[in-house]
């Protein structure tokens, strides 16, 4: 999971980075770790993790495993697992991940929905366990 | 047994002295082989072709840059090649000016480069191709505007002030990315630079549109528009200790 200590060290060797001073348009999609500084529109789909850095601007659906956001982002989010939204986030669309944190002053227009899926079917195999 | 190609730049009496340094030295340690000179040759893959028929497996491209994708190209293009892969190995004699190539395997200039080639340290390489001409190093973008296609499904926008490269093998040992480079994994490595701002993408299939000129290993030139890849055959190459790659 990210935290302000290791989030930068996380995606210190991330398989792409787009820079600040870069456009992308079309759909990406990548398998490994993602940071986004620049602009993108399309969409962005990757099975590992994204960083959206402060200055990003993006026009996309986002999917991953994990991300940290910062940055402007206009499309919907879906997250299988953690999400952390950074104090300079700005986000419209709707949100759904399997845990969330929150900075204080970020900005989020849309549907929050928190599911923790992979919880919910873990319980019921527990308790079969038991019984 | 091995063949050593001269490029033709070498026949100017300057090269005299260093070639016959070399020659001396390759004999000394015992890697003495047929010489071809290119000068008088025009068609390179007959002749590697002929080579390999003959038994040839080390082949060593002595010149510059220019001279390493001529015979690597000859050499990869023959049927041959397929067949003989694994046992064929290549080296350099870098002599003149132009050879990132050779600095970027590690491979000193003059005598030491017949040092390295006794030492015999051998690395298998991934080789690029950018329209119809094959490269090792790098592809440089000169254009005003141009697009990098990458994977046929997303484009990046590339202005007059925007440094963009294709890497195979860096020939830049402080490049940023250079941990990420790695000349055997298949992919090539889109590095664009702003200043200090980085963007590092790995793929194997690249498009670029838009007008202006690919630079291939600070040699040959493409045209844009141009596709790049990876080849489906790889090269056995001889490295020095400084290469910029594991």
């Amino acid at each position: 999971m990210f935290n302000k200590e290791n989030k930068i060290e996380k995606f210190k060797d991330a398989e792409t980075i787009i820079g600040p001073s870069i456009r992308v348009k079309g759909n990406f999609s990548g398998k490994g770790d993602i940071i986004v500084e620049g602009y993108l529109e399309g969409s962005l789909k990757t099975d590992a993790n994204i960083f959206i850095g402060e200055k990003a601007k993006v026009n996309a659906n986002v999917e991953a495993s994990e991300a940290f956001i910062s940055g402007n982002i206009s499309g919907n989010i879906k997250i299988k697992k953690y999400l952390a939204i950074g104090k300079t986030a700005q986000i419209t669309g709707d949100v759904q991940c399997g845990e969330i944190s929150i900075e204080r002053g970020a900005l989020i227009s849309g549907q929050i929905i928190v599911a923790f899926e992979q919880r919910k079917k873990d319980i019921p195999e527990k308790i079969s366990e038991k019984v | 047994m091995n063949v050593y190609i001269y490029d033709d730049f070498l026949n100017k009496s300057r090269y005299r002295r260093t070639l016959g340094k070399i020659e001396i030295r390759l004999t000394d340690l015992g890697l003495n082989g047929k010489i071809i000179r290119l000068g008088s040759i025009k068609n390179v893959k007959d002749l590697i072709q002929a080579e390999l028929k003959n038994g040839v497996k080390n082949f060593t491209a002595v010149g510059n840059n220019n001279t390493v994708i001529k015979v690597v190209s000859a050499l990869v293009s023959n049927k041959a090649y397929d067949f003989f892969q694994k046992e064929i190995l290549f080296s350099i004699i870098p002599i003149g000016e132009n050879n990132s190539i050779a600095n970027s395997l590690g491979i000193k200039k003059g005598q030491e480069s017949c040092n390295i080639i006794l030492a015999r340290r051998i690395k298998t390489v991934d080789l690029a191709w950018a329209g119809t001409t094959v490269f090792l190093g790098k592809a440089e973008l000169k254009t005003n505007y141009a697009e990098i296609e990458i994977d046929e499904k997303y484009k990046i926008e590339i202005e007059k002030n925007i440094n963009a490269q294709i890497l195979n093998i860096s020939d830049i040992k402080n490049l940023i990315n250079i941990d990420r480079i790695n000349p055997n994994d298949k992919k090539l490595n889109i590095s664009i630079n702003k200043g200090k701002d980085t963007t590092y993408i790995a793929s194997n299939n690249i498009q670029i549109h838009g007008s202006g000129e690919l630079l291939l290993d600070t040699s040959l030139v493409e045209s844009l528009p141009v596709k790049l890849g990876i080849l489906k055959q790889k090269l056995n190459i001889v490295v020095g200790k400084t290469r910029n790659f594991h």
